[in-house]
């Protein structure tokens, strides 16, 4: 049996876990491996990835605003000009409580420089309220999913195979067994809701984090909505209309009962039929604001309720990793780390159930 | 017989001459304004095909074919406009002087080219519509159906075997066959030594079923959704001789699958221009309805009862040139008998692609010998009809549905049936069995799964490999570029088309050369039919381990009312103030009123600073939260008569504060 070591794995599917694995190893010189499925091609998605959502914390728009060129340099290098485009989603609420967060999300947006609009309820149905984002960036992922995984083949990052076991152990530490071979893992990084959910034992369950049947549902072609990208903050729905006018709608509930959601807001004038559809169990935050950090302090990393965000943040996230973070990233990071108290919290964003 | 081109004769004896109608009762009615002729037992389809119309419509302005899993609603004129109340073409039964209106939309086109194209073999559907074939009877909200312990979906050989062994359980059962006829697929499989002939089993059977009173039987009744413990479908009844349709719900706490397989259709261009079809879908319309359009037929297969087929054909008079079989050295009982009927048999062939002869109605099939690495193309073979078989792939759509899960069987290439709902089993050709004896024993099985009984022992009698050669999987033909024939995934309606190849005159590293299509099923804004996620596989879009994931992802489910909560319910109640995602956002503030110093009203939401030159969002003192009756609401630390700047679009707004909020 030969044994090797490495400094992290990165467990997860999204953007966000291909490209902290990737910039560990490219930029930052850690051994890494990955272990992720490579199936935005022929799944349909459970997150979508934007350069905004519905923030209400500064320092959350400014560790964006300040990481997005970067990013987006990052994401058209590895990616090409079809990873990902510009679009002007719309956030709309027709809860009072959410409408309350959308004007302050507004005036955030503006303070930050970001174009943003009111969008009259002829656009988005009378009651609601709305709030239009001007040329936020929009990740394709399965055009990208196929550039991030050259790219991590390119700096040498190991992938996980199926006949691998990987085993992550409450210290932090993994091991992944290949047929004789060992490799010692130093730090584990669980960073989507599945690796969380599969690789955090009940006993050490974050009280921050909570799982929350979610369903998407793909729809054949119907008539265009109000813009590309729409995200009800009063229940977290996102609707995503793709280029051939099917809509992916992502949010939270069993398929039946989502269906019959996603029908009442649609509307009769674009009734719509099934193309796909699969549940699966979310992580929320109970503050609905990102948990980060090592569990119980010296346990797997965790990255969850990043939001659509996220994959932005993933050089900071690196960076962190790695103790290479700037004094903001290192704040905000620090601020959101996933054993911190949730009530009260200092981080709550909109949508938190205390 | 010149009113119904497609009928084939019955001067000489042979299985073909339909055995669901009655040619000494013809019938007319019309459809799209053009007289179709038939007889009694004819479906609104056959009695069309028949006809001659055997094209569906355009896509991409390339003909498909009209088939029973690709056909367009009707209506009746008189009722034209109201889709509720279509009905399917393939479960009307035709009658006498109706007149009905295909419900899709016509290819546009001016006066002339409409004049030209009617009363061709085409129903001219516009088929680059998503809703093209759409079943309108989808969205229609269900009535409650008979009362049942059992469900039993599918009429073939397993379906009324489980139906029987239910009743003999005790049980209430409905038995719901899609197509207006029971008895299934088993006769084109033929018979093994010592059975019974499949349409002997069919009589026992269905005679066994009529004399039970615990089955009801629902005929012409297509199940389209199903949940545990319900199962929804539409109906097509004949009261008063008048095809109408139903929606209805069966609740039963035991449902059995036996759905039957799906023929895959060979991935060639050209795949499904009118003349081409499938071997079983040709030779149910020749054995129920005695439908064969023209004289001559090239049998293009991967699996041996297409022989069976090629041998009743010949008897039917129809010419069969070749029989080309993907395998690389094929063994069949119907091998054997077909070399006898002295027809030319060419193993390790493949259709490479057709295309629409340039006369008449017929194709031209170009071969391609490909085996053991060696490739090469035959000559064309010009025939009247292309029929094809891609091997079986158990249907498990409403297994999905249900929540049912797959696995790819590689050493069959196709998805099989995995753990599945409580109080949901398959049976039949659905759950992987081959033989009909295995189907007929698995019926009985599946109704004692779902008892807790003790199963009985299910056998597929398979012949051995060395003389009864495996299904190969579908062939795979050329891959098309620009200019070739489409090649579709599948033959239904979700028209799954594989990428073209991008042909270029620039070398590919350069920055301006085309770059292939990415090929994203996850982009796909239609299901995905079962058969489709089977093609996918093969041609590498799909892993073979995440097929059966994809495949229940990508069911074209319907919605069916739940008890379930809804999760999307926000609740109401009193806001709180401030909210709490404001919570320790500025150090010490509290809330306080505060009043502009102009007549005017602050916008909630917006951030105050020290001072009006101050724009930095990071060192906001405070935010305005709520506008109460009028007054603005301020979240800061400040205190009375201290004066601020509230940060509005374009413009600083100078702010007092009053007094502490109260609320």
């Amino acid at each position: 049996m030969s044994e090797t070591r490495a400094d992290f794995v990165i467990i997860g599917s999204t953007p966000l876990a291909r490209l902290v694995a990737g910039l560990l190893a490219s930029v930052h010189g850690k051994s890494v491996v990955f272990s992720g499925e490579s199936q935005s091609g022929y799944r349909l998605p459970r997150a979508i990835d934007l350069s905004v959502a519905p923030i209400t914390r500064p320092e959350t728009w400014g560790l964006l605003k300040a990481g997005l060129p970067e990013a987006l340099k990052l994401l058209s290098r590895i990616g090409g000009r079809g990873a990902w485009s510009r679009v002007d989603p719309i956030f709309f609420s027709e809860a009072a409580a959410g409408k309350e967060a959308l004007a302050h999300i507004r005036h955030m947006a503006l303070a930050f420089g970001h174009a943003a609009e009111l969008v009259p309820a002829s656009a988005i149905g009378p009651g609601r309220s709305g709030l239009l984002l001007r040329d936020a960036v929009l990740l394709h992922r399965p055009t990208l999913e196929a550039g991030l995984d050259r790219w991590l083949d390119q700096h040498g990052v190991r992938r996980c195979g199926e006949s691998e076991t990987l085993t992550v152990r409450s210290s932090g530490s993994a091991e992944l067994v290949s047929g004789a071979d060992r490799i010692e893992i130093e730090q584990a990084v669980l960073a989507d809701d599945a690796a969380v959910i599969d690789h955090v034992p009940g006993p050490l369950w974050p009280a921050l984090l909570t799982r929350h049947v979610t369903s998407t549902i793909f729809t054949e072609p119907t008539r265009p909505i109000a813009a590309t990208v729409m995200h009800r903050l009063d229940t977290g729905l996102t609707l995503v209309q793709q280029p051939g006018r099917g809509i992916a709608a992502i949010g939270p509930g069993a398929i039946d009962p989502f269906a019959a959601a996603l029908g009442t807001l649609l509307g009769r004038e674009r009734e719509f039929r099934q193309a796909g559809q699969s549940s699966y169990e979310a992580l929320v935050t109970v503050d609905a604001a990102p948990a980060v950090g090592r569990l119980r302090g010296s346990g797997p990393d965790i990255l969850a309720g990043l939001g659509p965000s996220g994959a932005f943040l993933a050089p900071a996230i690196a960076r962190w990793l790695c103790g290479k973070a700037d004094p903001a990233e290192n704040a905000w990071l620090g601020a959101r780390l996933v054993d911190r108290r949730a009530a009260p919290s200092a981080v709550a964003e909109y949508g938190c159930a205390a | 017989m010149r009113s119904q081109p497609g009928r084939l004769g019955i001067e000489r004896q042979h299985h073909l001459q339909g055995s669901a109608i009655d040619r000494d009762r013809p019938l007319q009615f019309r459809l799209d304004g053009r007289i179709v002729s038939g007889f009694a037992g004819d479906t609104v389809l056959s009695a069309a095909l028949a006809s001659g119309i055997d094209a569906a419509g355009r896509r991409d302005g390339v003909a498909l074919a009209l088939s029973a899993r690709h056909a367009p609603a009707i209506t009746f004129a008189a009722l034209a406009g109201d889709h509720q109340r279509a009905l399917p073409m393939e479960r009307t039964l035709a009658t006498n002087g109706a007149d009905y209106l295909t419900t899709a939309q016509k290819v546009g086109g001016n006066l002339v080219a409409r004049l030209l194209r009617r009363g061709g073999r085409s129903l001219d559907i516009d088929l680059d519509r998503s809703d093209a074939l759409a079943r309108p009877w989808l969205g229609t909200p269900a009535a409650a159906g008979p009362e049942a312990d059992l469900v039993v979906v599918g009429g073939g050989v397993a379906g009324l075997s489980a139906a029987l062994a239910g009743a003999r359980r005790g049980l209430r059962v409905v038995l719901a066959e899609a197509t207006p006829l029971l008895g299934g697929k088993a006769r084109l499989f033929g018979t093994q030594d010592g059975e019974e002939t499949p349409d002997a089993a069919i009589a026992r059977l269905t005679a066994a079923v009529a004399k039970t009173d615990a089955i009801t039987v629902l005929t012409s009744a297509e199940a389209f959704a199903l949940r545990p413990g319900v199962v929804r479908l539409h109906q097509v009844e004949m009261p008063d001789g008048t095809p109408t349709g139903r929606v209805i719900d069966i609740h039963a706490p035991h449902i059995v699958l036996a759905t039957g397989a799906l023929e895959r259709l060979p991935l060639f261009p050209g795949n499904r221009l009118p003349g081409v079809i499938g071997a079983l879908d040709a030779f149910e319309l020749a054995q129920l309805y005695g439908l064969w359009p023209g004289s001559s037929a090239l049998v293009a297969t991967g699996s041996s009862p297409a022989y069976r087929l090629a041998m009743l054909l010949t008897d039917a008079g129809i010419t069969v040139p070749r029989i080309i079989d993907s395998r690389p050295h094929p063994q069949s009982r119907f091998i054997e008998f077909s070399k006898a009927y002295g027809i030319t048999l060419a193993a390790g062939t493949i259709v490479a692609s057709a295309t629409p002869a340039r006369r008449g109605n017929g194709v031209v099939a170009m071969p391609k010998l490909s085996m053991e690495g060696f490739s090469r193309t035959e000559p064309a073979l010009p025939v009247d009809r292309l029929v094809v078989c891609g091997g079986w792939q158990p249907d498990l759509t409403l297994w999905h549905m249900a929540g049912g899960e797959s696995a790819w069987n590689a050493g069959g290439m196709r998805l099989e049936g995995r753990g599945g709902p409580e109080g949901t089993v398959l049976a039949g050709s659905a759950a992987g069995w081959v033989s009909r004896s295995a189907c007929l024993a698995s019926g009985g099985d599946a109704v004692d799964v779902l008892l807790g009984r003790h199963r009985r022992l299910v056998e597929d009698r398979l012949i051995d490999p060395i003389y009864e050669t495996p299904d190969a999987p579908a062939s795979v033909g050329d891959e098309p570029d620009e200019a070739a024939q489409p090649v579709f995934l599948d033959g239904g309606w979700r028209h799954i088309q594989r990428p073209r190849r991008v042909v270029s005159r620039w070398p590919a590293w350069l920055p301006f050369a085309p770059k292939p299509p990415g090929w994203s099923l996850a982009d796909t804004p239609q299901p995905l039919d079962i058969a489709d996620i089977a093609a996918g596989v093969q041609l590498g879009a799909i892993p073979a381990t995440s097929a059966g994931i994809v495949a229940q992802e990508r069911v074209a489910m319907v919605v069916i009312e739940s008890d379930q909560p809804d999760e999307t319910a926000h609740p109401a109640g009193p806001l709180p103030l401030p909210p709490p995602w404001l919570a320790a956002r500025y150090a010490g503030a509290t809330l306080w009123l505060a009043v502009p110093d102009d007549a005017r009203t602050l916008d909630a939401g917006a951030l105050i600073h020290t001072n009006a030159d101050e724009t930095d969002p990071l060192k906001a003192i405070g935010v305005i939260v709520r506008i109460v009756n009028g007054t603005a609401v301020a979240l800061v630390d400040g205190s009375a008569g201290q004066s601020a700047s509230v940060r509005e679009p374009g413009r600083a707004v100078g702010i007092r504060l009053v007094e502490p909020y109260r609320a």
